[in-house]
């Protein structure tokens, strides 16, 4: 959709932009300044719009004890990737594409599955993991953090693959391709804005996810930086500048992947959608 | 997105194995991880657990006593009204913001692109901090919001300690957490509707709010639908906010279904498990018939 | 062609991937921060599991040492896991259902009746713990039907600390607060000259009833009558306090940290909290003095106990009990104890430690505390407390925020509790 205002009119929209991204990351701007707020101005009235008595002790702390927590945090972002796209890709050309009967049902399924609450979910996996001896592990995380984004993933894919004209499947049906080949080879190609889109929001779930990580990896070597959080959460006492310091940290990594990956979002959700 | 409900198209006998074969991982992923969980939900909602009979397994079958108890709770009646408040408002709020920021942003301006990848930030943060930041800012004496509005000669606000307020104050805290899903769903729907449309229209002498409503709006309808459903099944689910900005109260004022569910299971020292899936269940059952309302209309929009 | 293209792009980002998970995995294993400690130093006899609830102690910390040396003198190896302690009831609940529990669970105090009466913890009979030293009245929150669970590993109560220069500017002397009508005076005077009163927390969970119990307790109300006149009167103390401003809003929402935060900005006069803060208290930056919370009528109020219990949790395999004991009695050990009391700025659970600690002026005034204060589970309430604290703090919630009248919301609580406690 092009814009059809006049050149004149850019610069105002880009300083509304701005002034609009600044209202809604006021709060975020308000972690920071928590984070390198000293204890005892926790809770000083008024409160301190900049840290005047700044102080370092959160952000020493993290840097110190969280790092190990924000490579645990990538790997299960990365794995949960992975493990998404390889269940959900093939479902979502299923039901765009082959449409075998009774694939309405299914995804039916899928839109109830998504119901289920976390708490739920995370106990019945506790069990599960127990009994399959993958409790407080990494690879086990992975699949349930999956579980928030197969579902969602399957209805993007099906969406955006039904928008793949029918020449190109057609065409890759003359040359002889089954519909493996044809998967492999003509759809995953052309889908590449929803598998960043799908990738996109399977990496964020699984970052900022803590249910499962605190009920399945509450004692695990490897965990993510959801639950290092809780080395300031003590017994009866709380860090929060390191709290908050940690959270900084750990949003630099997966700022920078959004920034990168929002071109390709743009246009992956919904292209089949619409020309329905 | 309406290929989830058609009816299927003719197809080849080989099509549909490998129909099959293709939806096989998903099929048991399914199994595997969702049917276990609400099963055992389920189960816990049918039987009489006190923690001895938990830890031993052999909890009595007493049938729908723990929903009937449910029914009749004082909290059910609030907790249900607080949670359509708060599903509809937040959901309202986070649409029709996402959907004005998607239309604002796809006017392609300099910087456009990082700024709506930075209003993805809110998505990155664990709830715990997000919450807690909200709840610093809505603090009745050291809270940033107060001091604004001080400023402005406005009296202070109990935000998160008075009954009248908490519901409102989480509300707010919901909407800026679920406006990031809204803006990138609808701005890429906003990108698939074809520019030639518009170009007809404005040399028409259409103004951009008929363009809008006229010819936009319409064709965003599956998408809409699409971002509402799945915006109303993550709403609903939402109890970390809440739990952390004000536990559901103060004497149940933003208790909702889900923070009353975790308040029986979880958060007291004597867990009343029971009950807690009785209520998780109710909520699945709400987001069922929603889901099964935005089925019907698919297919009345089939048919039309 | 577009496969090969997508094809290396997959492997390239498979190749990152191993690599940072290489990296993540070898840094974890070196550095270790995470809860668990190594379990190189023990020796060869298996490895013994524990959970307590303070995530705030990494594997270098002298706590997870202490664990290890135990561990390495009674031959094994140690896990140790940390967990947020509100969390840790329910964990250990599903773990025990699935057979997972751990050999060692250090949990708080007022959960250790509820999770007996569960069946999930061994009593001293079956595990051969000794328990000739401890207090009585600190054991007593570990006992249920005559049978003792578990072994305190220290404990902590309530007290007011006061900001001496506030009080000064105020021109009020310490030794006149003794009751609540003079405390109230007080407060009346820190406000007109221009400081906030008192902080303290009353939030809707069992810190806000662990708050409010001094002041119930010294009304001289009982836990088993929570409508009374004398209970109506120590709610209606609070409602007073934030009705004339003397206490700040936010005690509706505060926990005892974010309480002791208001009072570190040294603008309130009291604050109500408890002997953990005394690092804390060493830290603020002003002249602070600690004295107990005043009965109604002068004398000092009855304090809840805090502070954990070392609990051995029953296993399949009764055979591990043997080392687990030993494990246990090194941790409550009197040395080891008073070295774990300091770090968490808890008072000992026995005589030969508190004799230690009340030779420094500063914990004297706490020992005292300990010694007058009480358990919340005692008085034979056992599991019954958690079932009358959440009425009880939902009943303050109300009375504070307004919806309720003080007596009115002690009305609705008591039926809650009495229906719960039948």
């Amino acid at each position: 959709m092009r814009s059809l205002g006049s050149r004149t009119k850019k610069p105002l929209l880009t300083g509304v932009g701005l002034v609009l991204t600044a209202l809604m990351l006021f709060p975020v701007y308000w972690m920071v300044n928590e984070s390198f707020t000293r204890d005892q101005d926790m809770r000083k009235d008024p409160p301190n719009w900049f840290p005047v008595h700044g102080t370092f002790e959160g952000y020493r702390a993290v840097l110190h004890q969280q790092l190990p927590y924000l490579g645990t945090s990538l790997l299960i972002g990365l794995g949960t990737v992975a493990l998404t796209l390889a269940v959900a890709a093939p479902a979502g050309y299923s039901l765009a594409k082959l449409r075998p009967r009774g694939g309405g049902v299914l995804g039916f399924v899928l839109l109830i599955a998504q119901m289920i609450p976390g708490i739920i979910m995370a106990m019945g996996f506790y069990v599960i993991y127990l009994k399959l001896g993958i409790l407080n592990s990494a690879p086990g995380l992975i699949v349930a953090d999956s579980t928030i984004a197969v579902p969602f993933g399957v209805l993007v894919f099906a969406a955006f693959m039904s928008g793949i004209p029918e020449e190109l499947m057609q065409a890759a049906k003359t040359d002889g391709a089954g519909p493996l080949r044809t998967f492999w080879s003509i759809v995953m190609p052309v889908s590449r804005n929803a598998v960043v889109t799908v990738s996109l929001f399977a990496f964020l779930w699984a970052w900022s996810d803590f249910i499962f990580a605190n009920t399945l990896d509450g004692g695990g070597d490897q965990q993510p930086i959801t639950l290092g959080i809780y080395h300031y959460i003590g017994n009866n006492n709380q860090q929060w500048n390191a709290i908050m310091a940690t959270a900084v940290v750990a949003s630099i990594p997966a700022t920078v992947l959004l920034i990168v990956a929002q071109r390709y979002v743009a246009a992956g959700v919904t292209a089949g959608a619409v020309k329905d | 997105m309406s290929t989830l409900t058609q009816t299927p198209a003719p197809r080849r006998p080989s099509g549909r194995w490998a129909g099959w074969a293709f939806l096989a991982p998903v099929t048991v992923y399914l199994v595997a991880f969702y049917a276990y969980p609400m099963y055992r939900n389920i189960d816990l909602s049918l039987r009489h657990y006190t923690v001895r009979s938990f830890v031993d397994g052999d909890a009595p079958f007493t049938g729908l006593a723990n929903y009937s108890k449910v029914f009749s709770d004082p909290t059910f009646a609030p907790a249900l009204e607080h949670t359509l408040i708060f599903t509809f408002v937040s959901l309202f709020f986070q649409f029709w913001i996402g959907m004005g920021l998607a239309v604002f942003f796809s006017k392609h301006f300099r910087l456009s692109a990082t700024l709506r990848a930075l209003f993805l930030v809110p998505w990155l943060l664990p709830l715990i901090v997000s919450a807690s930041t909200w709840s610093w800012m809505l603090n009745s004496d050291s809270g940033v919001v107060n001091h604004a509005l001080h400023a402005f000669g406005i009296a202070p606000v109990d935000w998160l300690t008075s009954p009248t307020w908490s519901l409102a104050s989480v509300i707010v805290a919901n909407i800026w957490i679920g406006i990031p899903f809204n803006l990138v769903v609808l701005y890429s729907g906003l990108q698939a509707v074809p520019a030639d449309m518009y170009e007809a229209a404005a040399l028409d002498g259409a103004s951009a709010w008929q363009r809008f409503w006229k010819i936009t709006f319409p064709l965003l309808r599956p998408v809409s639908a699409i971002t509402l459903l799945l915006g109303l099944v993550y709403t609903l689910k939402v109890f970390d906010i809440i739990w952390i900005m004000t536990k559901g109260g103060p004497a149940g004022s933003s208790t909702t279904f889900a923070t009353w569910s975790y308040r029986l299971g979880f958060g007291n020292l004597l867990p009343e498990f029971g009950p807690g899936a009785a209520v998780g269940n109710l909520l699945v059952v709400m987001a069922l018939a929603f889901g099964l309302i935005y089925i019907r209309a698919q297919r009345k929009q089939q048919v039309a | 062609m577009k496969a090969q293209s997508i094809a290396r792009r997959v492997a390239c980002a498979g190749l990152a991937l191993a690599v940072t998970g290489g990296a993540a995995a070898c840094s974890k294993t070196s550095s270790s921060p995470s809860a668990s400690s190594g379990g190189s130093q023990g020796g060869g006899g298996g490895t013994y599991t524990v959970w307590d609830p303070y995530p705030q102690f990494d594997g270098s910390s002298d706590w997870s040492k202490l664990l290890d040396k135990c561990g390495s003198d009674a031959g094994v190896s140690i896990k140790r896991t940390g967990y947020d302690t509100s969390d840790l009831t329910n964990k250990e609940l599903l773990a025990a259902q699935q057979g997972n529990s751990p050999d060692v669970l250090i949990v708080d105090n007022p959960v250790v009746s509820t999770l007996a009466d569960a069946g999930v913890l061994t009593d001293t009979g079956q595990t051969s713990l000794d328990t000739s030293g401890i207090s009585p009245n600190l054991l007593a929150a570990g006992q249920l039907a005559g049978k003792t669970y578990g072994i305190p590993i220290g404990a902590n109560t309530l007290a007011l600390y006061y900001n001496k220069a506030v009080l000064s500017a105020a021109g009020v002397d310490i030794a006149s607060v003794k009751d609540w009508p003079s405390l109230t005076a007080a407060l009346a005077k820190v406000k007109a000259a221009g400081k906030k009163g008192i902080t303290f927390s009353a939030i809707g969970t069992e810190e806000g009833s662990f708050q409010f119990l001094p002041w119930f307790w010294g009304s001289g109300a009982n836990l088993t009558k929570l409508d009374s006149s004398q209970a109506a009167s120590a709610l209606s103390l609070w409602t007073d306090w934030l009705k004339k401003g003397y206490a700040p809003n936010s005690v509706i929402n505060n926990t005892q940290t974010t309480s002791w935060q208001e009072f570190a900005t040294g603008q309130y006069a009291f604050s109500e909290n408890g002997t953990w803060q005394l690092a804390n208290a060493k830290k603020a930056g002003f002249d602070y003095g600690i004295i107990p919370i005043p009965a109604m009528s002068g004398g000092t109020a009855a304090a809840p106990t805090g502070g954990e219990f070392v609990t051995i949790p029953v296993q399949s395999k009764t055979d591990r009990y043997a080392t687990t004991q030993k494990l246990v009695a090194c941790l409550t050990s009197a040395d080891n104890a008073y070295a774990t009391d300091t770090t968490l700025s808890y008072i000992g659970a026995t005589q030969a430690v508190q004799t230690k600690q009340a030779a420094s002026p500063d914990l004297k005034p706490w020992v005292d505390a300990v010694a007058a204060a009480k358990g919340r589970t005692s008085d034979n309430l056992g599991t019954k407390y958690p079932k009358i604290s959440q009425p009880l703090w939902t009943a303050m919630q109300a009375a504070l925020s307004g919806s309720a009248s003080p007596a009115s919301a002690l009305g609705t609580a008591q039926s809650a509790a009495a229906a719960a406690t039948k």
